[in-house]
């Protein structure tokens, strides 16, 4: 708490449904990214490198590996005397049954005595299912420069997808007007990134409330944002710049893997000033065989390639055998390929073995094929 | 096993790997890419149950310290277990003078203290792995005084040359533990490895000290295989030194044959090092890669073939990097062609086209040159 006086929370208890089988075990902010990485490494590495000692993880959604993964918090450095990562998952208390959280705002009221422990004077709201890189002190720095009582970041998207979102609409000073949640005509593309830094007190009040009104739905978006707006608080739009990405879907998955191998791409996860820090698995580096050919891919440690990988990303342990071809598609965690096996347009998840001489997906496909079952091999 | 603590042994006088060790202790040396020499007896002696571990250092300890660090990353209880780096103060001008046992002695505070009854000592500059505990047993049972470890070989008349060889009689006693006079093809290399008390160790410290201020705690125990009962025991598996420069670039090659670095690693003996947060390796539309080991990190757009690419290099357009050892951060730039080298961690082969030694002798690019 040094260090700025803000602490995290992170809400990761949604389930993700439209990933179907892949968060049939998992929580969304668990599912593997990138090679090497889980979506929340990203929100936790950010509060890493903006300097924030203390982050809250509210789980709820098929928690236990999600639970044991954050709470190793010296994976993002995050173990310093007065830094921790701290799972809170719903729980029982004396005057109350146990409660599920209702909603996002719901998931920080039940924690007000964990957050009020560590007395903040900046609470910094952040969603666990998001890829990007940003730095939480530059938009500290901002609310402090506008004297805001909530400061809320936000993206311009596209215009025409502007109705997919909560937009904000704001005067020329970057404040916040109106909030819309995916209005049919949009007034504007500043789309909320569901990231919030309020002041303690006001947000504290704010929740205590909130938890009492019988009318609310206990969300950030659809009730303490429009309730702030309404008694003329400030709030200012933070704009942010970079890739962003909720990956909500097997496509959009697929998709924000295959942005990394764009040269020069957004997020750039080479970056050393600000780097992704995930857990150590201990393997071997990659091996490349005899036979491989590998073309615009990314490979991380403990891979085996021998067959040919063009356009895919894979994730640590995946093994490619002789004469297989992988094309345009996404390995997790340990799938093994085994020799002549063709895979295009398909992501392939944790563990899965796809047979010998086996066809799954096709290159004119409309969706990427999630394959969550072993494939047999042709006999 | 609470009941040895272990020592990773600084090179002695007889060991010097050109170019490399100007840089850094042989412990610190990079090995397929991710790994350093160092992770090897640590790991050995944290899987063993072994988790007070004493480093030795002489010169250059930077690298070895900021990879060590706290010793956590190697699975050790950090309370009740403890790595700790001794670094030897008191370097002499003359390097005859720079043994293990001056450095041992000058930290003899730091062995008293411990209340292990038995040592473990392993070399910092040896690959192989080792269940410490089954040595320790096999030692105990014996009821030898010594225990050291030993590998045959049938190359030693040209390799294995500044190590020691072991003459044993057929129950496996140590006869005499001397350099390697390279006379003969098959011989027992010592793997500077032993067992013993913590109390007759520091015996032959001291009795070391008081012959001459030259010896090794392996010349001691030589002279002491007479009145001692010293006992070899074999070492089955993958062993490498990197105690020259070709036993540094010929080990690091072995690890391409995916069966050779089966017979090192295995699920149930864990190398640990410490991570470096690196993103995977991005191969690009012009790579052509083939029978290598590849790190993470790196960008690759060139040909690479039969080769060990360590963490965060760069392999441009058009380059070919052929039996070569590529340490981390080095860049090969366009059209550049490398054959037969290591190529020290940081350097730039940019504008020389062709750094090409010939098979079996291969060169060395010091560390941040730009060519």
């Amino acid at each position: 708490m040094k260090q700025n006086n803000m602490l995290a929370m992170i809400l990761a208890g949604g389930r993700g449904s439209r990933l179907h089988d892949l968060t049939n075990k998992v929580a969304k902010p668990a599912v593997s990214y990138g090679g090497k990485y889980r979506i929340i490494d990203f929100p936790l590495s950010n509060c890493a490198n903006s300097g924030i000692d203390v982050v809250g993880v509210l789980t709820q959604y098929e928690s236990i590996l999600l639970n044991s993964y954050v709470a190793a918090g010296r994976r993002w450095g995050l173990d310093a005397k007065d830094s921790g990562v701290y799972v809170l998952p719903p729980r029982e208390k004396a005057d109350e049954n146990l409660n599920v959280y209702r909603g996002t705002a719901d998931a920080i009221s039940q924690n007000i005595d964990f957050i009020d422990s560590y007395s903040p004077e900046y609470v910094l709201i952040l969603s666990g299912d998001h890829i990007y890189k940003m730095n939480y002190a530059k938009m500290l720095a901002e609310h402090n420069a506008n004297k805001a009582d909530a400061t809320i970041a936000v993206i311009e998207v596209p215009m025409k997808e502007a109705s997919r979102f909560g937009i904000m609409n704001t005067d020329e000073d970057g404040r916040i007007v109106e909030f819309e949640e995916k209005p049919e005509k949009p007034k504007s593309n500043l789309a909320s990134m569901g990231i919030y830094i309020f002041n303690w007190k006001l947000l504290r009040k704010m929740l205590v409330a909130d938890m009492k009104s019988s009318e609310s739905s206990h969300d950030f978006g659809k009730d303490i944002i429009p309730s702030l707006l309404n008694d003329g608080r400030i709030l200012h739009a933070y704009k942010f710049k970079g890739y962003w990405k909720d990956v909500g879907t097997i496509d959009s998955l697929w998709e924000a893997n295959m942005d990394l191998l764009t040269a020069d791409n957004e997020l750039n996860l080479n970056d050393r000033s600000w780097k992704i820090y995930t857990e150590d698995i201990t393997t071997l580096p990659h091996y490349v065989g005899a036979n491989a050919d590998i073309k615009n891919a990314y490979i991380t440690q403990g891979c085996l390639v021998d067959g040919e990988v063009k356009n895919s990303v894979l994730f640590t342990g995946a093994s490619v055998g002789a004469g297989a071809k992988v094309i345009d598609s996404v390995l997790m965690p340990g799938v093994v390929v085994e020799e002549g096996a063709v895979i295009n347009r398909a992501l392939i998840a944790d563990g899965i073995r796809i047979g010998k001489d086996a066809v799954v997906g096709s290159a004119d496909s409309e969706n990427i094929e999630l394959v969550a079952k072993r494939v047999k091999g042709v006999e | 096993m609470y009941s040895a603590f272990g020592i990773i042994t600084p090179t002695v006088r007889n060991i010097w790997v050109e170019g490399l060790e100007s840089y850094r202790p042989i412990g610190a040396f990079s090995f397929m890419g991710r790994y350093r020499v160092i992770d090897f007896p640590v790991s050995n002696m944290s899987n063993s149950g072994i988790d007070r571990i004493q480093v030795y250092l002489r010169k250059k300890p930077l690298a070895l310290i900021d990879h060590l660090g706290s010793g956590r990353h190697y699975n050790i209880n950090s309370k009740r277990g403890k790595l700790q780096v001794l670094v030897s103060e008191n370097s002499a001008d003359h390097d005859i003078y720079n043994t293990d046992v001056a450095t041992y002695l000058e930290n003899m505070e730091q062995i008293q203290k411990m209340y292990h009854p038995y040592v473990v000592i392993a070399p910092g500059y040896m690959i192989y792995t080792q269940d410490y505990s089954e040595l320790l047993q096999a030692h105990t049972n014996s009821g030898a005084d010594i225990t050291l470890l030993y590998h045959s070989v049938d190359n030693a008349k040209d390799e294995f040359l500044n190590c020691n060889v072991l003459d044993l009689n057929k129950q496996k006693g140590v006869l005499s533990i001397e350099r390697n006079p390279g006379t003969a093809k098959s011989r027992n290399i010592s793997m500077d490895t032993y067992v013993m008390k913590t109390d007759l160790f520091i015996e032959l410290l001291h009795k070391a000290k008081e012959l001459s201020s030259m010896y090794t705690l392996a010349d001691i125990i030589n002279i002491s295989c007479n009145e001692l009962d010293v006992r070899g025991v074999a070492h089955r598996g993958y062993f490498a030194t990197m105690t020259d420069f070709k036993s540094v670039y010929n080990a690091n090659i072995a690890m391409i044959d995916h069966k050779t670095a089966r017979s090192l690693f295995s699920e149930d003996w864990p190398i640990y090092t410490k991570t470096n947060d690196s993103c995977p390796t991005q191969y690009f539309e012009t790579a052509d890669v083939k029978t290598s080991i590849v790190s993470n990190g790196s960008l690759i757009e060139g040909t690479v073939e039969h080769s060990v690419i360590g963490r965060g290099c760069k392999i441009r357009k058009g380059a070919i990097v052929k039996n070569s050892i590529i340490l981390s951060g080095a860049e090969i730039g366009e059209g550049v062609h490398v054959e037969n080298q290591l190529v020290d961690k940081r350097a730039k082969l940019i504008h020389a086209k062709e750094v090409i030694a010939e098979e079996g002798n291969p060169g060395y690019i010091r560390r941040d040159d730009t060519l």
